[in-house]
């Protein structure tokens, strides 16, 4: 690019700066779609590199343009017009992990998930997913996730497949040979289905005991169909502390695959069923990391949308994890011990995305009799990252090689605070021929409570 | 006329025939020539290259007997009466002196305000700063103050040529360029002369203390458990100095394997790492505790050992020799009872000590040439089986020719013969006095 | 291009546009150039066999580790290839008796000490990047830190060097890490090289032990040259702390608004922190003196950290200072002058002169104990003729090191940077003396050319080149 050239695309960028938000008429250098790239995201980052080894894929690659600070500078050559959208932009944008290590590492605060899923949104646009990854990639996103009745459906499929015996003849067969290895891997191990909380239960559970508030709870899809028990134990030990639960049917999918995925427009449309659905509630508690992280940034979401933008800062501002809620709200000591080793494992939108390390860690010590041993690069990314390990095996597999390495000799679980995490992770535990148990955080002080329970100590 | 030619450039005074005999240690030359100044310095030097002379380098004398194949080069340039601290910025804990300035008379200056150079090498009363720079000489210190190129930020040096080049600056931290300052630390003159130092210094200690533990004889494996110990320890010894039986005799009328640990801090915590020497002290090991005079007196004592240019003896059947020895840190101990052992077998008296943390060991002999000869190969043998070097820092001109004063020429010779030829293309300082010939 | 994919394998060659875009710079942003290719080594036989190839066919070549370089050292000009160090990472060898480490240069700065803490050692620099940077890296560009006051920069803890020449041969220097081994210094030579002499392909550092006590001071100041004076009267006073930085209220005002706030009073002139370390039984009265050396400056406040924690944070709200400065602006050019520490008011207050001038706010966080400086030029790129001002600015700041008797860079280098500014300090008859020396390494001069010395018009040149569009792969 010559002087001149350069000069114009500044004059060109500074207007947009001061202009505000770009409204959806505008283009951004070769961000010609909808829902542009916010230019103040890459202002911030100064290329110093502190974000490198922050991140998984850098770690596995030691390339540039699969690093943090590499992709925000690719972002930005596009909205400067030094690079076209294509299938070699999009491949170190789609590779991310969207796991926001990079955000804890950087000194500045550059958002670099926000700005990767804006990308994504334009590469989405532009280049639209075709043959037979669009056709999985649509499967998930758009045909299951967002559908109650299909994830239902698929619960029940799973459910039968796994109570009818079929399993095991799928297993013993070879059957499952022809799926694709990590089909395979995923396949072996499918938790032992339940039945989604969402349709069993009510939609106001009461408190145990005298209410001391009242709180949403958002059940999630993968929580809900594969970990309903999960949902249980989240429910039963929020009751415990006194919270009538609200489950509200017209909850949906929270949308963060779809919106890590580029498909901003579905993102869009269940953000604002959910936000409708929580409307009566002050307070929305979330069990999945990732679902709240999404929760937490529908204002991000509807950045160019002045309408939705108040609504989506309120319900934003609503969203928190359990972990973090219960320890905040003074939550009851259990008196039973559970006697076990555990270690925590950060998941990516719990610790980066939400800023949650502490208190997860701080409930499972006061568990009394639980010894909390602490992980490696415990806040590394695992590699489920969503539906990643579906679109990215090898990395996904190489990054659960890497968290299984870590797992501390002789502790008896794995403790967590996302659905993706507890099945990547069960899934290394067992190819690496373990026995470590994979837990959520609440379900340990879920079992606290039942024994002080069966002990009378309640 | 050679003579009336350099008698054109420097006054009279300055320039002398050089009457004597062959000097003991060679490196001597046909004319004296005295610098006053860095001008001076550059004057004969490019008198010297454009009439293609070769210019030996001296001030102190100290170093005479380390390195050098020619006997008489054309010209002596003595550096001696070029003296004096230039500039002593207290606040900034730096100093630019000159070349010819012993270490004592630094020393005592710097003292005044209460600092000095972290530099322990021998006989400071006589060794200069420009030539304990520029065979890179240090002492047991270096253990925690590193040594010349660790403490040395610029350089003023007179090129072959005649130029006169400036390295690195006058601040404590600089990369602006090559550390070209490291080239002529242990150059041995070879790649032009030094006329100007700048240096870091340190406050001067608020207590100091020392340690000598005498070991029982016979095992090493004491010395080195303790040795390993204290310095996996989180103490902060200034030394470590593993001193040879013979040595020992003489500095503290013990004769076995001993120990000099110095502490140098506030009162308070050289007291507690005293404290920690004590109650770790292997069994049956004697130790002797120093303060502040004492503990001074003693390493000056130390510090008068050794070869000094001045204190060979005539007679061949004592023929004075020192070595430097290079080896992993804890092969000190190894270096010192093999140098014990080759002793023995060679017939030589020797005395030696090493640093257990920072492995420089040195080996005075006295003895028979041949004899001398033989132990230095012996010695260089086993060092370089541990791939450590030996080189002989002090010999008369007459072995120089029989002991290889550098060992082996390292595989990578090409660049420092390259690295000369761009200094000195014409080879006309202090030739063949450094590895390989160089 | 199909060469150095025979030697080390079609994927570890990168010759994409896109691929090569996020090379076109390092830390150091004011210049891009694009790279030919990017090559992957993984052996030292590697990368001999990729520096043969491209010698024989003159095409220029860089090595590049993590790129968090803060003067351009690793960014090309316009056509070199990247030879990527990164791969490189692996430890191997330790030996804690002997106080040593052998590791590749792709190795992490911080994993070193990471990887030895457990058994209380430590490898001492510690740049502010060593979160990222490695120690191929460090060696290149001989890398300061905050603790160097007391332990010194990266050449005093190297002990050994494999390299490869320009000419692909393999050359040990420093065998073993054995010390002071025959021959000129050219351990000391290569360190702080930039990168030009050779590529390093292994190197053997020293290792420290932890010092037995840690204490951290915080001081808050109204004026500024009260906190000098504290400095040089800390130094006067005999004591040589491990570190002691000082951050102006500009800065302040940036890792006040970033990731690690600490709470600083946005109204002080700024403050030191000032971190005493080894005896246990020597440190307090080493605070108790600089605790009074501050009350005599007019100290405001004065604070010793309560706990390992408080310590932590005051040192993550310092280290992470300059990429904080996006917080609060777009971009930045960061100097890295050093000066006499005695001079460090009048040199300030002229620093604050040339912001004036040039109508451009200048933060300043440095370390004062060695008088390194590191005025933070705040600018915004998309305004047009503001990088041309900052970049004005900077090279004034660095007059007037030179000019106080300084340097131009302290720890960051002269890389593509400073190159012009080398004349402030040296002679072109010493800058000569450099470059010839250069020449017996790197006779063609493929190696990481046009850096850190000038050259007639070079600075024409250089802009020139990093605008210019990538030249076409092969």
């Amino acid at each position: 690019m010559n002087v001149g050239e350069k000069e114009r695309e500044t004059v060109n960028l500074a207007g947009m700066l001061e202009n505000g938000p770009a409204c959806e008429t505008k283009t951004l250098g070769n961000y010609l779609w909808d829902d542009l790239p916010d230019p103040n995201k890459w202002a911030d980052c100064v290329h110093c590199g502190m974000c490198l080894e922050a991140c998984p894929t850098y770690q596995e690659t030691g390339e540039e343009q699969h690093s943090p600070r590499g992709r925000v500078y690719l972002i930005k050559a596009v909205a400067e017009g030094k690079l076209d959208i294509n299938e070699a932009f999009a491949k170190p944008i789609f590779d991310c992990l969207d796991c926001r290590a990079c955000e804890t590492a950087c000194p500045a605060d550059v958002q670099v998930g926000g700005l990767i899923e804006e990308a994504r949104g334009q590469i989405r646009q532009a280049m639209p997913l075709t043959g037979l990854k669009g056709a999985v990639s649509k499967t998930f996103l758009n045909g299951i996730f967002p559908n109650k009745k299909r994830m239902n459906r698929l619960a029940g499929f799973m459910r039968f497949y796994q109570n009818s015996g079929l399993q095991t003849v799928a297993r013993k067969t070879g059957v499952l040979n022809v799926m694709p290895r990590h089909l395979k891997d995923m396949e072996s191990i499918l938790p032992e289905a339940g039945k989604p909380v969402l349709a069993r239960y009510p939609e106001v559970v009461p408190a145990e005991g005298e209410t001391k508030g009242r709180v949403g709870m958002l059940t999630g899809c993968v929580m809900d169909v594969m970990f309903s028990d999960v949902n249980e134990a989240t429910i039963r030990v929020l009751n415990r502390n006194g919270y009538e639960v609200g489950l509200p049917k017209q909850q949906t999918c929270c949308g963060a695959l779809h919106i890590h995925a580029g498909d901003r427009k579905t993102g869009k449309e269940l953000a604002k069923q959910n936000i409708e659905a929580f409307k009566d509630y002050d307070k929305v508690i979330v069990n999945a990391a990732g679902c709240g992280c999404a929760l937490q940034e529908y204002d991000e979401l509807f950045r160019n949308d002045p309408e939705m933008l108040p609504l989506a800062k309120e319900f934003s501002e609503k969203v928190e994890d359990v972990s973090k809620f219960l320890y905040e709200n003074d939550f009851e000591r259990p008196k039973s011990e559970i006697n076990t080793k555990v270690t925590y494992h950060d998941a990516c939108h719990l610790a980066h995305g939400q800023g949650v390390r502490f208190e997860p860690r701080q409930l499972l010590k006061e568990i009394p009799g639980v010894e909390l041993v602490e992980l490696p690069d415990a806040d590394r990314c695992c590699g489920s990252a969503g539906i990643y390990n579906l679109t990215h095996p090898e990395m996904a597999g190489k990054l659960l090689d890497r968290k299984i390495d870590d797992i501390p000799e002789n502790v008896e679980m794995i403790s967590m605070g996302n659905p993706g995490c507890m099945l990547q992770i069960a899934m290394g535990v067992q190819k690496h021929g373990r026995s470590e148990k994979v837990v959520h955080t609440v379900q340990l002080l879920d079992w606290a409570y039942e024994k002080d329970k069966e002990q009378g100590l309640s | 006329m050679i003579v009336s030619d350099i008698e054109n450039i420097l006054p009279k005074e300055q320039i002398k025939e050089n009457k004597e005999q062959d000097h003991l240690l060679g490196n001597s030359g046909v004319q004296i020539i005295e610098a006053y100044s860095e001008e001076d310095i550059s004057k004969v030097l490019a008198y010297a290259y454009e009439n293609e002379k070769t210019v030996n380098v001296i001030s102190g004398g100290t170093k005479r007997g380390y390195g050098g194949e020619i006997e008489k080069a054309d010209i002596l340039l003595s550096l001696a009466n070029y003296k004096g601290i230039v500039e002593h910025s207290v606040g900034d804990l730096t100093m630019t002196v000159r070349p010819g300035t012993t270490l004592k008379e630094i020393a005592d200056e710097l003292a005044l305000k209460g600092q000095s150079v972290a530099l322990d090498p021998p006989w400071p009363e006589m060794a200069t700063i420009g030539g304990i720079i520029s065979a890179n000489d240090s002492g047991p210190k270096r253990l925690l103050y590193g040594s010349a190129r660790d403490l040395v930020i610029g350089l003023r040096v007179v090129y072959a040529d005649g130029r006169v080049i400036r390295t690195g600056g006058k601040v404590v931290k600089n990369v602006a360029g090559y550390d070209m300052n490291k080239l002529f630390i242990g150059a041995m003159g070879t790649l032009g002369v030094i006329s100007e130092i700048t240096i870091k210094l340190r406050p001067l200690p608020k207590y100091e203390g020392l340690s000598l533990l005498h070991f029982p004889d016979g095992n090493g494996q004491p010395i080195r458990d303790f040795s390993v110990s204290l310095l996996d320890s989180m103490m902060e010894p200034v030394t470590l100095e593993l001193l040879s039986p013979s040595l020992a005799e003489k500095l503290t009328g013990k004769s076995s394997y001993t120990l000099a640990i110095s502490f140098e801090d506030r009162e308070n915590a050289v007291i507690a790492q005293e404290k920690w020497v004590r109650e770790n002290l292997p069994a049956g090991v004697e130790l002797t505790v120093l303060h502040q005079e004492e503990a001074k007196k003693w390493w000056e004592d130390f510090r008068r050992i050794g070869p000094n240019g001045y204190n060979d003896e005539m007679n061949e059947g004592t023929t004075l020799a020192a070595l430097k020895i290079g080896s992993n840190n804890l092969d000190v101990l190894d270096v010192l009872q093999t140098a014990e052992l080759l002793a023995e077998t060679h017939h030589v008296a020797m005395e030696g000590h090493g640093g257990l943390g920072h492995g420089i060991s040195r080996v005075y002999i006295k003895g028979q040439q041949e004899n001398t000869a033989a132990f230095i190969h012996a010695l260089r043998g086993k060092a370089e089986e541990k791939h450590g070097y030996v080189v002989c820092t002090h010999l008369p001109f007459k072995l120089r020719e029989a002991v290889n004063v550098w060992g082996e020429r390292p595989t990578y010779f090409a660049l420092l013969e390259g690295i000369k030829k761009v200094n000195d293309p014409k080879r006309i300082l202090n030739r063949k006095r450094f590895v390989g010939g160089i | 291009m199909r060469k150095l994919m025979d030697i080390v394998g079609e994927s570890e060659v990168l010759y994409k546009r896109e691929d090569l875009i996020a090379y076109e710079c390092d830390g150091y942003t004011m210049y891009k150039g694009m790279p030919r290719a990017v090559v992957f080594v993984q052996s030292t036989q590697q990368v001999s066999e990729v520096v043969k190839c491209l010698n024989k066919e003159e095409v220029p070549y860089i090595a590049r580790g993590a790129g968090t370089g803060l003067s351009g050292g690793a960014t090309p000009l316009g056509g070199e290839v990247i030879i990527s160090m990164v791969k490189m990472k692996r430890m191997l060898h330790l030996d804690l008796e002997n106080r040593k480490a052998v590791v590749e240069p792709g190795f992490i700065n911080l994993k070193l000490t990471q990887s030895i803490s457990d058994k209380g050692y430590y490898y001492a620099p510690d740049p502010s990047s060593q979160y990222a940077c490695t120690i191929g890296g460090n060696v290149a560009e001989n890398s300061g830190g905050a603790h160097c006051l007391k332990y010194g920069v990266t050449t005093n803890h190297i002990l050994g060097l494999e390299i490869v020449l320009p000419s692909g041969e393999i050359v040990e220097i420093g065998k073993e890490g054995i010390p002071d081994q025959p021959g000129y210094d050219l351990l000391g030579l290569l360190t702080g090289s930039e990168g030009t002499l050779g590529i390093v392909t292994k190197v053997t550092v020293k290792v420290l032990k932890n010092p037995e006590g840690k204490k951290t001071v915080l001081a808050y100041f109204d004026e500024i040259d009260d906190a000098s004076q504290a400095v040089s009267d800390i130094i006067a006073a005999g004591i040589i702390p491990a570190a002691l930085e000082m951050m102006d209220d500009v800065a302040i005002e940036g890792v006040e608004s970033a990731a690690y706030p600490v709470g600083h009073p946005r109204d002080i002139a700024a403050f030191l922190l000032i971190e005493v370390d080894g005896i246990v039984a020597g440190i307090d009265d080493q605070i108790e003196e600089i605790l009074t050396v501050c009350k005599q400056n007019n100290v405001r406040e004065v604070k010793v950290a309560k706990n390992e924690a408080e310590r932590a944070l005051w040192w993550a709200n310092r280290k992470m200072g300059f990429g904080a400065m996006g917080a609060i602006s777009p971009d930045y050019l960061v100097q890295d002058g050093v000066i006499p520490r005695t001079r460090l008011p009048e040199v300030l207050a002229k620093i604050k002169e040339i912001g004036k001038k040039y109508n451009l706010r200048i933060a300043n966080i440095f370390h004062a104990g060695d008088g390194n400086l590191h005025p933070l030029i705040l600018y915004d790129a998309s305004v047009p003729g503001e990088s041309e001002r900052a970049a004005k600015a900077g090279s004034e700041c660095l007059k007037v090191c030179a000019d106080a008797g300084g340097s131009i860079t302290g720890e960051h280098g002269v890389g593509i940077e400073k190159a012009a500014e080398m004349r402030f300090i040296f002679t072109d008859e010493e800058i000569a003396a450099q470059t010839n020396i250069r020449e017996v390494f790197n006779p063609k001069d493929l190696l990481n050319p046009g850096k850190l010395f000038p050259q007639p018009g070079r600075c024409v040149e250089v802009k020139r080149a990093g605008q210019n569009e990538m030249q076409p792969v092969p």
